[in-house]
């Protein structure tokens, strides 16, 4: 994996290590399903403003540009969220109230100001779809935990995004389970997330340990 | 990140009569897109919408039992102490050679965790069967999902245990959750939803109850 990608997916990720976007990460990802929704949402939203963002930089000006990027977010959400109701009317209604949330995902602003707004259209485009990859994968797993510990089952309402055969990977791993309050409740959401960020610091320090111990060795 | 590799050389103070036509020129684009959108997508969600609507109306109320048009004879009704509306809201009256036969009643339940709940009881009117629930159908809600949201049909099969009951059967003071010592199910960890939505179709019950009285009365 290149440089490029693996600050974005990894070492520098929006969610574990900038903490950008808590609000959806933390309220959206009781199950695996509602979370790769959202994920896959946030993913087209970055995507699309850091296109726009990057090609109207030559009349962006540093006074006006925090408005402009606004502007552009906000029609930019309204948009999908149009889309999404007419032509996935299904996904619409699960992720209901949270699609205009999108708006306040700091890591969309973040992106545009730090990245896009200083980088040719292309590569603002890559920067969008790997930051917002990474992003999309915590709040996954995250919602794997929730839903596992929380109500023990996987993949539960596939279908809503999915269609019929979303059936199909609707899992229930433990029948009769009387379910785990805590987990789907918000607290749930920084539990889980606490823990992911735990094993990234734990992995960054391992490497640094290792990076430590070759160069005294020379 | 590799997001400082090109930073901008420190610009001047720009021209202050460039910046308000830069933000309009940009807000007359955003508003053009949005334009665009939603011409693009108005007809489809309008139609997505009847549809669903024209779905749970049959629902509510069987066509192939009735004879009349539902939205030609719908009536409008406000009852913000009966029913909870907050503005007028569609009455819909399912007619057979004439005489009422089922009903389908708006009501708003105030009482939920998180906002309004809204709900279409569908009610049988007259014959052996008559004030019997034909089902009861969630139009909006905003319950904390994964709890409150168990209501809806997709989620779980809670409020299927409502068709056939009326205000016999279970009797008047039992329409209430088992842990107000009712008879109705409740949804684990989330009392207050399940207790609104109960609370809201009784209330739908007895507004059938006395709209029929009343009609008794006028005629």
């Amino acid at each position: 994996m290149n440089e490029f990608i693996r600050t974005r997916l990894l070492d520098n990720n929006a969610a574990l290590v900038q903490m950008l976007g808590l609000c959806p990460l933390l309220a959206v990802s009781n199950t695996a399903i509602n979370a790769l929704g959202m994920g896959l949402a946030t993913i087209v939203v970055v995507v699309v403003t850091n296109l726009l963002v990057s090609l109207i930089r030559p009349i962006t000006k540093k006074e006006i540009r925090i408005p402009l990027f606004v502007l552009l977010i906000a029609s930019v959400v309204t948009t999908l969220e149009m889309m999404m109701n007419a032509y996935f009317h299904q996904l619409y209604l699960t992720l209901g109230i949270f699609i205009p949330l999108i708006v306040t995902n700091c890591l969309i602003m973040a992106r545009a100001e730090a990245f896009a707004s200083k980088n040719a259209w292309l590569i603002s485009v890559k920067d969008g779809f790997f930051v917002g990859l990474g992003f999309a994968l915590v709040m996954f797993v995250i919602g794997i935990m929730r839903e596992v510990i929380g109500q023990g089952t996987l993949f539960s309402q596939a279908h809503l995004l999915f269609g019929q055969w979303g059936h199909f990977i609707e899992l229930t791993l433990f029948p009769n389970y009387d379910g785990f309050l805590l987990a789907i409740l918000p607290p749930g959401a920084f539990f889980a997330l606490a823990i992911l960020v735990a094993i990234k610091n734990k992995r960054d320090m391992k490497i640094k340990a290792s990076h430590t111990t070759i160069v005294s060795h020379d | 990140m590799s997001d400082q590799a090109e930073s901008k050389p420190i610009n001047k103070p720009s021209n202050k009569w460039l910046l308000p036509i830069i933000l309009s020129l940009m807000t007359l684009f955003t508003s053009g897109l949005l334009m665009l959108s939603n011409h693009l997508t108005a007809d489809k969600i309008a139609a997505i919408k009847l549809a669903n609507k024209l779905a749970s109306l049959q629902r509510l109320i069987p066509n192939e039992l009735i004879d009349n048009d539902l939205l030609a004879d719908a009536q409008m009704i406000y009852e913000p102490i009966k029913l909870g509306h907050r503005q007028e809201e569609t009455l819909y009256l399912g007619k057979t050679n004439g005489r009422l036969t089922f009903m389908a009643i708006p009501v708003i339940a105030r009482d939920g965790y998180s906002g309004d709940i809204e709900l279409l009881v569908g009610v049988k009117v007259g014959g052996d069967d008559g004030g019997q629930i034909t089902t009861v159908e969630i139009i909006a809600h905003k319950e904390t999902p994964g709890l409150g949201d168990l209501i809806e049909p997709e989620k779980s099969d809670w409020i299927q245990q409502f068709p056939s009951k009326s205000l016999g059967s279970p009797p008047e003071n039992q329409w209430k959750v088992k842990k107000d010592q009712g008879t109705f199910h409740q949804i684990t960890a989330a009392t207050i939803t399940p207790r609104a939505v109960v609370s809201a179709i009784k209330q739908a019950l007895l507004y059938h109850r006395q709209y029929l009285d009343d009609e008794v009365s006028e005629s």
